[in-house]
């Protein structure tokens, strides 16, 4: 048991160890496992970045269809409304028709009244006329007598 | 070598196969066995580097290539748990020092005198089958650390590092006190605190090459011992009761211990290893202020 020149020569071996091994099998594998754990890494970033996009996507495809689902009860909404409006129209328009078409009814009505009650309100008065000239013969002018015997059946016809 | 012979099998086996290039001095010598085996051992793995590069796939791993990363892997989380920044060195000199001491603690496992024996039929008269076994190697790679950690404490923190060498651990003294009597005795205490912080810092080396040799120098004597007390030496003794018995009890506690003794080789490997990564990770460490 004793340090001799094998020391020195043990230093040797050892320090040139160190060299060749770090050169030969620590440094290679060493970066060969630095790359796939950094490969490793990037493919579970991309994963989970994937992940993410398809999370962000069905939010989106929800997003749209929502939206999408709103319009289109916004304008089943609006064209309920516009039908309404159009079947209020219509009816309105159709209230208004009918009663101008009742309105010139009644009004040819009256008017066919009023011709036929001067008509006979004439008639009555020539029959008037006539009767009375036969009553009383010649003692009634029917130019002078005329307006009393018409303003009469006017009277007549008023009350009627 | 007669010495040795004569003072019986354990401490025969426990010398050297030396070579020396003066008789007078010492230092001047190699151990053989240490350095032949601690050169196959560093070739082969460099070799089995050579050809695991030539077939890395940079897919799903398989075979020898998951095992050396799971190595790798099992190595970088202990310098990244240890370590506050980060020092491309670091980690292969963790890698080298693992796989090293614990190839070298390995070959415990051979049967005690094996080594011993196929040398014989050289005409070898000894060698040492376990590197880690031969202080010097320990040492080497102790002290290599640590001068790796002087050279960090120097590069990132020279002020500090000095004012740790003189100044602690009285600095209190010696900064500190209002009393001018204090001041000079702290003054006065610098070269204790030097002498205690060299110590500190020597005991770093020692206490880690000290470590993996006495728990592999211990493990192969009691392998020895084993051996030596438990089986009987002649061949006729092996047909004997008293020999099948010795063998099979031999054979059980030597089993036993070899077991154990590759895990104590595989701890004293990853305790090198880690003591050397904290080491150099306090040497990283930012100066306090």
């Amino acid at each position: 048991m004793s340090i001799d020149l094998t020391f020195v020569a043990q230093i040797i071996v050892f320090v040139t160890m160190v060299a060749v091994l770090w050169k030969l099998l620590y440094g290679p594998l060493n970066d060969l496992m630095e790359a796939r754990a950094k490969k490793i890494a990037e493919g579970l970033a991309a994963a989970e970045a994937g992940l993410e996009a398809r999370a962000e996507a069905e939010a989106e495809i929800a997003r749209l269809l929502d939206d999408a689902r709103a319009k289109a009860h916004e304008i089943i909404a609006a064209a309920e409304h516009r039908a309404n409006e159009i079947n209020e129209e219509a009816v309105t328009k159709a209230r208004q028709e009918a009663e101008g078409i009742l309105d010139a009814a009644r009004e040819e009505v009256r008017a066919e009244v009023n011709r036929a009650r001067q008509e006979l309100r004439k008639e009555v008065a020539a029959v008037a006329l006539l009767a009375a000239e036969k009553v009383i013969e010649s003692e009634l002018d029917a130019a002078r007598h005329g307006k009393l015997i018409d303003s009469i059946v006017e009277k007549g016809f008023g009350a009627a | 070598m007669a010495e040795h012979g004569q003072s019986g099998g354990i401490a025969e086996h426990l010398q050297y196969w030396t070579v020396s290039f003066d008789d007078g001095n010492p230092f001047m010598q190699l151990h053989m066995d240490t350095m032949i085996l601690t050169l196959l051992i560093a070739a082969g793995m460099i070799g089995f580097a050579a050809w695991l590069r030539g077939r890395l796939v940079s897919g799903v791993p398989s075979g020898v290539q998951n095992f050396m990363e799971s190595v790798i892997e099992f190595i970088n989380q202990t310098v990244r748990d240890n370590f506050p920044t980060r020092n491309p060195l670091i980690a292969p000199l963790a890698l080298t020092i693992f796989l090293f001491i614990f190839l070298c603690n390995s070959l415990d496992i051979l049967p005690a005198y094996l080594m011993h024996h196929i040398a014989g039929l050289f005409g070898l008269h000894s060698f040492r089958q376990v590197p880690t076994n031969d202080l010097n190697l320990p040492v080497a790679m102790a002290l290599s650390v640590f001068v790796l950690v002087l050279y960090y404490e120097f590069k990132l923190k020279p002020a500090h590092f000095v004012k740790e060498l003189l100044f602690q651990p009285f600095a209190a003294l010696l900064l500190d006190a209002k009393n001018p009597l204090v001041k000079l005795i702290g003054v006065l205490l610098i070269p204790l605190n030097l002498v205690l912080k060299l110590i500190e810092e020597l005991a770093k080396p020692l206490s880690l090459s000290f470590r993996l040799f006495g728990n592999m120098f211990a493990g192969e004597v009691i392998f020895l011992l084993i051996a030596s007390l438990l089986l009987v030496g002649e061949l006729e003794g092996l047909m004997t009761a008293g020999g099948v018995v010795s063998e099979f009890f031999g054979l059980l506690v030597g089993l036993g211990w070899s077991l154990f003794h590759m895990f104590i080789g595989l701890l004293q490997a990853f305790i090198f290893m880690i003591l050397s990564v904290v080491y150099l990770s306090i040497a990283h460490q930012p100066a306090e202020h």
